[in-house]
């Protein structure tokens, strides 16, 4: 019995081991043959940093860091990025935690208390860096109308009948008021069904934001990450689009990248010059009127939603990357630099336009590249 | 006819008219229905029951599979890969789940083994009242909660990052419970005799059990430990509040974020590009069958290991 219980023993932890170092012993990082895109050429553009770093937050950008994490590992075999897209709110809760190296949000960090708080965002940030914490903003990602009607290719939209439609005011496809902004269109009488969604979104904020600065008539309530007018919700923003793919009659804010993917109807907007196709070029021209609100290298910037500038598409966000300026480790900061820098480069933001995302205009482009290269 | 005829006769009569099914040497069509009845309902509720098991197996293992059988699904991570391509694979997820697993079932099964046998065979009076309540009080936690009251104390309190060794606290609040009781099981189920047989030989108390007690026990120790494994590898709460997902291997439980195959199926959901559809399936898929192979694995341990008399 001895004998054998020893050798049972052995027989038990031999195949746990067994098991574990055969798996672990075997995987690879490497994926570089399927990613045949990432060229070598820029290899020599990227300053590299070894180590891991770790970002959260909104799930706007998801799509557009993915893409610049994927470039910049390549171009870096020594350094691993983390993001993890849980949202805006979720982001900055983690940051303030000392959770993450960088929060990625879709509006930059709040400098007054919020509703029912005591404390302010910027200073719980400022208070876990140990220096101010900036908004550096990354991307621009449009927010499309994104609809599906059947027979209708083309739709335009006010922001008051934009509104109307949102918090349930206009309940089928032929009310007379999106008929008479859309002459030669013939609307079915298929009831809307708004999808919104369900988790607390900078998506939503900067829609509610649009909706209440252009048609503050009609949409009365306060811009929030948690949406407050009608409809069904749905988590994340592919939620909300694969909602509206299999609804006809269906409509719902989203990125305008989850819009192109899910290959959805996007309604042009017009803010009182005329309707306005969503493109990069729309989109630029909206971020270019934008104001910065940051001080110095903080980057916060107030965009103009209620604009009648021909020819700018109006719903957009800006996303930022909220870092420490002076970073605690200094191998942690430099990651982060490093990394931030090569989102910022040029390449990189021309090739966001790809996937759905608007280029930052190149002044507001070469503000950033001072910003990232100013954090220590 | 004798009296001994008509008691008899009026006792039949009476027992017919009391219990017709104890007729003897016919059977009594209500007996058959009866029966036929049973055994449809009885098939019926089976089948009702298998079909939400097979339909989940079809569902996955056919939109699974394609990816499953690519070697780069066993051997790649997901580094440098985006939800809008296509390729790298599940190894950085299968190891993180497997080596948590590991931890956790090193940290939980000697203390649920151990608690089990204090219970079985020395705990007596208000203490093992308490240590059995406590138990059950610990079966009845949500995984959600475990892992918040991991959270709170781990990265709340000490101010720690969330890493893999965090989750393995939460699973292993899950395991012990699932072990105590099911080790408590099969350690009744162990004769008594062959306890006092060992004590009439002169054994003490610690030696019987470790050489008589636990060895009789082994089979069914083992099915109840993997049974918490296979609970714990499936669990997601924990992970989502814990284990932050990366698309990179990772073997450090104390520093940086670790993939397992729960937050993998759970990154890929929410995505609506087909790649990311396709990993999602997949990585379910991989999910059952490594719990499977650990479930084969662990019988033919018991097998193997079985007390030969």
């Amino acid at each position: 019995m001895k004998i054998q219980s020893r050798r049972r023993l052995a027989s038990v932890t031999g195949v746990a081991l067994v098991g574990t170092f055969a798996i672990s012993g075997c995987g690879s990082d490497n994926n570089s043959s399927a990613s045949p895109s990432a060229g070598a050429a820029k290899a020599s553009a990227v300053d590299c940093a070894k180590g891991t770093l770790s970002g959260e937050g909104s799930s706007a950008q998801k799509n557009a860091i993915e893409q610049a994490i994927t470039d910049f590992q390549t171009a870096c075999p020594g350094a691993t990025v983390n993001y993890n897209p849980t949202g805006s709110g979720a982001g900055i809760k983690q940051f303030i935690a000392g959770q993450v190296g960088f929060a990625g949000s879709d509006s930059a960090l709040k400098t007054k208390p919020k509703e029912g708080a005591s404390n302010i965002e910027q200073a719980d940030a400022d208070k876990t860096c140990g220096s101010p914490a900036w908004n550096i903003p990354m991307v621009t990602g449009p927010i499309a109308v994104a609809y599906n009607v059947k027979g209708v290719d083309k739709l335009i939209l006010t922001p008051a009948v934009t509104a109307k439609i949102f918090d349930g005011t206009i309940k089928t496809w032929n009310d007379p008021a999106i008929a008479a902004i859309n002459p030669g269109i013939t609307l079915p009488a298929t009831p809307i069904t708004v999808f919104f969604r369900s988790d607390e979104s900078g998506t939503t904020e900067n829609f509610t934001k649009y909706l209440n600065t252009a048609a503050p008539k009609e949409w009365t309530a306060k811009p929030a990450k948690k949406w407050t007018g009608k409809g069904q919700g749905k988590e994340k923003s592919a939620g909300v689009a694969s909602g509206v793919k299999a609804t006809d009659g269906g409509i719902t804010y989203v990125e305008w990248s989850y819009a192109k993917d899910n290959n959805l109807g996007i309604a042009q907007i017009d803010n009182g010059a005329g309707p306005v196709e969503l493109s990069g070029a729309a989109v630029g021209k909206a971020v270019s009127a934008a104001k910065q609100t940051g001080t110095g290298n903080d980057l916060s910037l107030k965009l103009d939603y209620a604009t009648k500038e021909a020819g700018a598409y109006p719903i957009l966000l800006v996303t930022y990357e909220i870092v420490c300026s002076k970073g605690k480790d200094p191998a942690q900061a430099k990651l982060t630099k490093a990394f931030l820098k090569s989102f910022a480069a040029a390449d990189m933001q021309t090739k966001l336009q790809e996937i759905g995302y608007a280029p930052l205009p190149t002044d507001i482009q070469a503000k950033v590249l001072t910003s990232v290269n100013a954090l220590s | 006819m004798t009296v001994a005829d008509l008691t008899s006769g009026s006792s039949l009569s009476s027992a017919r008219q009391w219990r017709p099914e104890l007729g003897l040497g016919h059977r009594s069509r209500a007996r058959e229905a009866r029966n036929l009845l049973a055994r449809v309902v009885m098939w019926t509720a089976f089948l009702i029951a298998l079909i939400p098991l097979a339909w989940i197996l079809w569902t996955v293992i056919t939109r699974g599979i394609g990816l499953v059988l690519e070697p780069v699904w066993w051997n790649n991570s997901q580094r440098g890969i985006t939800s809008r391509m296509v390729g790298g694979g599940a190894a950085h997820a299968i190891q993180g789940t497997l080596l948590m697993a590991l931890v956790t079932a090193v940290m939980a099964v000697p203390v649920g083994v151990m608690t089990a046998i204090y219970l079985v065979e020395y705990g007596r009076g208000r203490l093992a009242k308490t240590v059995s309540f406590m138990v059950d009080i610990l079966t009845g936690i949500p995984s959600i909660v475990a892992a918040l009251f991991i959270y709170a104390v781990w990265v709340t309190t000490f101010g720690l990052q969330r890493v893999g060794f965090a989750v393995c606290l939460a699973l292993v609040m899950l395991m012990i419970p699932v072990i105590v009781r099911s080790t408590e099981e099969m350690l009744k189920l162990v004769p008594n005799e062959l306890r006092e047989a060992s004590y009439a030989l002169g054994v003490p108390k610690w030696k019987t059990i470790a050489k008589v007690v636990l060895p009789t026990a082994f089979s069914g120790i083992v099915t109840g430990i993997l049974l918490g494994l296979a609970r714990i590898m499936g669990e997601t709460a924990p992970l989502l509040i814990l284990g932050p997902y990366t698309a990179n291997l990772a073997t450090n439980l104390f520093g940086g974020f670790m993939a397992t195959l729960p937050t993998m199926i759970n990154t890929n959901r929410v995505e609506s590009l087909q790649p990311a559809i396709d990993r999602t399936w997949a990585s379910a898929f991989t999910l059952i069958l490594v719990i499977l192979l650990l479930n084969l694995a662990g019988r033919l341990v018991a097998r193997t290991s079985k007390v030969r008399n």
